[in-house]
């Protein structure tokens, strides 16, 4: 196992009486492209701006490449950013900005222009090198961004939703340029978005972040299909979340009586529990089956159709179970036409034991 | 963001960016202020002053009549061009604000800047000439069988000089507050049936209403401090307390009673712009 | 709707005959500084140059004209330096009393010129400055200061709240970001800053006359002449206040308009 390249330890960050970043535990290895994502007030950008060194930690120590990073001035660190309203120098030229980093390292003027010119190739910009900041498109200037953070060959690069102010069209574009950028130099990405899509396209890795904590980390796959708490269930994708109280422990299976009904889920590995414990568990909205008649599947619960809304093939149906519980159900396009769906009509969802999952208690609930 | 980048310890960097200002100010604006409040208490004794503390000049002014009619002239005059600025300047300012094109108001504004690079001595010696008794005014009316009048060194002399020194001021400020009033509050007013005169006093002077203050309150301090203007179009009869400094300084030496008088104008232009502030974000009796 | 139209072209007489008020004693002025007659009245005498032809043969208009320019310059580079520091740092830093802090710097607008005058002279000789012509730069500095901060202030509220950071972020140090990346930014609004606090001292007479011993400026000089008598020499100095006055305000404009387009398209 390879030294991590970045390491927070116990890390705090309190502005005032808020706290931003609650007690962070976290590895980042070389090559990894790690995402952090979660709403807006998480503490995502606070995290990567600790680790560029523009807020020192209030607890606790970041290590990068095993130094001790917490009292080191972000002009000494090799920690480039790209920053989500770019901040290229309006007052530079293409080139210009792209040497910046080189310039304040004291390269001669002819190395810098070389490296530049060299970058903003690689990155398709080749006419464009002498342009105005101000005449570029807003995908132009994102390459040049790039290219102003990759030039000085740094081992880490950090993005702060770097794609938020682009078209749809041009995201899709630029997260093919990002990947592909990011296998060819072997070099660390930790990318901040509150794009699911973007994050669960180019990561290797998804660090879930909510209300200052660690919500979940693992793969993109992992954290859709095995959310680890309700936190997580619900940022992500379209988890139908139950609750009540285990009423029957089998050695695979709880029984777990809520107010939709009663239902079985697997019993986890990890956990033990006791009848009348309190629980959670999620199934995935696109791991139902809904139909007019009730069904013999394991679990099935019946619901009145609210909406819906049609993504392409993919439709996706909002119901409501007879206490009011709020769920929710992704079918294709086609099965719709069998159940022909109408509102106000009784329908039956169903699912079978292995597509639920216990979830754990939010951390800021412990 | 200035909550994002936190000062540590000690920070030089933010220290010297930060001071410059306090030193100087403190050297050239405050000292010289508080000093002039500590002159006040000093005495002149056979030309020099002598650092003392002595309420005589304090005693010596408030006991003239030629004081206090000088300061209720100078408070009255300051507040009547106030009151006339405002009103000369409400239409055009209106006008400038919704009935013209952005360009004509832009350009409008330009020239309102103008006037202030324009030496304002020039632009009196200017008025002097126009109003005289055989100046241009007189010269044209004359022709038409009227005059000739007396304007020069009348309280209307000294209001006109007052007026070209505050309108331009006084129609950018107030300019600036009508035009960033949202467009559709005064349709809406309209569309309730609100009548255009009933429009201007019910929604857009309460909307405007800080603007109109600060904009007043400058006329204010402008007209209450200059002497340019009774002194050369109102022949300084009665002298303003700007005068009345200026003649005790440069005839009589007798710096210690111009600081008096100084701080008495000072007060009463904190006084009054204390109580226009307040008047300007009070909120509305509903 | 006829009603409509006439009360919108009353308003617009109304506002020609303001901007001919504001504008008449300007013109006048102009126009009599190419008239021959001693008393100017209409109608108008014959064109001539001989007032000016008086001023520029004047030894004491050129000391009083290099006085003021000198005045000017150094009054507008002390005005624009604090002013740069104290809009930074209001930009920059939140601080404890920044309420006072800020009070502090925009307050000298509101105390009139007399008084700034008289308190100045009389601390400027107690502490032993009474030179005439280091009192005048200090009170046009002092003067002068809170329009450099305004503009300065104006132009950094444009600036990306990042770039500064971006900076650091690219291995410039506080001072780096600062040389590298504020000055060159803000540089449009310290050029527009020095032209208009230069012009502002330029015409300033009030305190320049009250400390003036024997170094005079030009302001100064027409305060003596307007004081003596009718004499349309004032007229040909005014003219030339206005040109230089008038000059830098445009340069002024211009630049400022220019950097206006840039903040918005960056």
């Amino acid at each position: 196992m390879t030294e991590p390249l970045v390491k927070f330890r116990d890390v705090v960050k309190r502005f005032g009486n808020f706290i931003a970043v609650k007690r962070m535990d976290l590895d980042i290895y070389e090559g990894e492209f790690v995402a952090f994502m979660g709403p807006s007030g998480c503490g995502k950008t606070t995290t990567l701006r600790l680790l560029a060194g523009l807020e020192t930690p209030s607890e606790g120590e970041i290590r990068l490449d095993g130094e001790l990073m917490n009292e080191v001035k972000p002009h000494e660190r090799e920690t480039p950013l790209v920053w989500q309203s770019l901040a290229l120098f309006p007052f530079l030229n293409a080139r210009e900005n792209v040497e910046f980093g080189l310039k304040m390292r004291g390269f001669d003027a002819d190395v810098r222009r070389e490296k530049a010119t060299k970058w903003l190739e690689r990155l398709g910009m080749g006419e464009f090198i002498e342009r105005d900041v101000s005449q570029l498109s807003g995908g132009q200037r994102q390459r040049v961004a790039l290219a102003r953070a990759l030039v000085t060959e740094p081992k880490i690069l950090l993005l702060d939703e770097p794609l938020s102010a682009l078209d749809a069209h041009l995201v899709i574009r630029m997260q093919g340029v990002l990947t592909k950028l990011q296998r060819e130099l072997g070099i660390t990405f930790v990318y901040v978005t509150h794009s699911q899509s973007e994050a669960f396209a180019m990561a290797d890795r998804v660090v879930i972040m909510g209300e200052g904590n660690i919500q979940q980390v693992g793969s993109p796959r992992e954290i859709y299909r095995t959310p680890k708490n309700r936190f997580v269930a619900e940022f992500v994708g379209r988890n139908n979340i139950l609750s009540g109280t285990v009423q029957n422990v089998q050695t695979d299976t709880l029984v777990v009586k809520t107010p939709s009904g009663d239902f079985s889920v697997p019993n986890p590995e990890d956990r033990t529990f006791q009848v009348s414990d309190p629980i959670s568990f999620s199934v995935s909205a696109d791991l139902v089956t809904i139909s007019v008649e009730r069904s013999d599947a394991d679990n099935c619960v019946e619901c009145n159709l609210i909406s819906e809304e049609f993504i392409g093939s993919v439709v996706t149906l909002f119901l409501e179970a007879n206490d009011g519980t709020e769920l929710k159900a992704q079918v294709q396009e086609k099965e719709l036409e069998k159940i022909d769906p109408k509102l106000q009509i009784s329908y039956y969802m169903s699912w079978p034991t292995r597509s639920a999952h216990v979830l754990e208690n939010n951390p800021s609930e412990e | 963001m200035s909550q994002l980048i936190k000062k540590r310890r000690i920070d030089s960097y933010a220290l010297a960016w930060r001071l410059p200002i306090i030193v100087w100010q403190l050297l050239f604006f405050v000292g010289p202020l508080l000093f002039l409040i500590a002159m006040s208490f000093f005495l002149v004794k056979n030309y020099r002053m002598v650092e003392t503390f002595d309420l005589a000049n304090w005693a010596r002014m408030f006991s003239k009549d030629y004081f206090w009619s000088s300061y209720l002239y100078t408070f009255g005059m300051a507040s009547l061009a106030t009151v006339v600025a405002t009103l000369i300047a409400f239409p055009a300012s209106y006008a400038l604000a919704f009935k013209v094109s952005d360009n004509v108001r832009r350009w409008a504004v330009f020239f309102l800047i103008v006037p202030f690079f324009t030496s304002y001595l020039v632009r009196t010696f200017s008025w002097y000439v126009i109003l005289a008794e055989s100046g241009i005014v007189n010269s044209i009316l004359g022709n038409v069988g009227l005059g000739p009048f007396k304007m020069l060194n009348t309280p209307f002399g000294t209001m006109v000089g007052f007026m070209t020194l505050v309108l331009p001021l006084l129609v950018i400020l107030q300019t600036l507050s009508l035009s960033q009033i949202d467009k559709n509050l005064i349709e809406a007013a309209h569309n309730l049936g609100c009548g255009r005169i009933r429009t201007i006093y019910a929604v857009i002077i309460p909307l405007a209403k800080i603007g109109l203050v600060v904009g007043a309150l400058f006329c204010f301090i402008l007209s209450f401090g200059d002497f340019v203007s009774p002194y050369y179009l109102g022949g300084s009869s009665p002298p303003t307390l700007s005068i009345l400094i200026i003649d005790t300084t440069k005839s009589g030496q007798q710096w210690p009673r111009a600081a008096v008088v100084a701080i008495c104008m000072m007060t009463t232009l904190f006084v009054m712009a204390f109580l226009a502030i307040r008047f300007a974000y009070r909120k509305p009796a509903s | 709707m006829i009603k409509d139209a006439a009360i919108s072209f009353t308003l617009k007489a109304y506002l020609v005959a303001l901007f001919i008020f504001v504008f008449a004693p300007i013109v006048t002025s102009v126009v009599f500084s190419f008239n021959s007659d001693r008393f100017p009245s209409i109608p108008l005498g014959d064109f001539t140059f001989h007032w000016y032809e008086l001023v520029l043969n004047d030894p004491d208009m050129l000391t009083a004209a290099l006085n003021s320019l000198f005045v000017a310059v150094v009054s507008a580079v002390i005005a624009t330096a604090i002013g740069f520091c104290t809009a930074y740092s209001d930009y920059r830093y939140n601080f404890r009393f920044k309420g006072p802090y800020l009070a502090l710097a925009l307050l000298p607008p509101t105390i009139p010129l007399i008084i700034m005058a008289l308190a100045m002279l009389a601390w400027l000789s107690k502490i032993g400055l009474s030179g005439s012509v280091l009192s005048i730069i200090i009170a046009h500095s002092v003067l002068c200061m809170p329009f450099a901060m305004a503009i300065i202030r104006l132009r950094l509220s444009q600036m990306d709240s990042s770039l500064e950071a971006a900076a650091w972020n690219l291995g410039a140090s506080e001072w780096g970001a600062m040389r590298e990346v504020v000055i060159p930014f803000t540089r449009p609004a310290i050029i527009s800053s020095l032209c208009l606090t230069a012009a502002v001292s330029f015409d300033e007479f009030a305190v320049a006359w009250f400390v003036s011993g024997l170094n005079k400026t030009v302001p100064v000089v027409i305060l003596e002449i307007v004081q003596g008598n009718i004499d349309p020499r004032v007229n040909a100095i005014g003219t030339f206040v206005f040109l230089t006055s008038i000059t830098l305000v445009v340069i002024a404009q211009i630049i400022f308009m220019k950097n206006q387009k840039n903040g918005k398209a960056s």
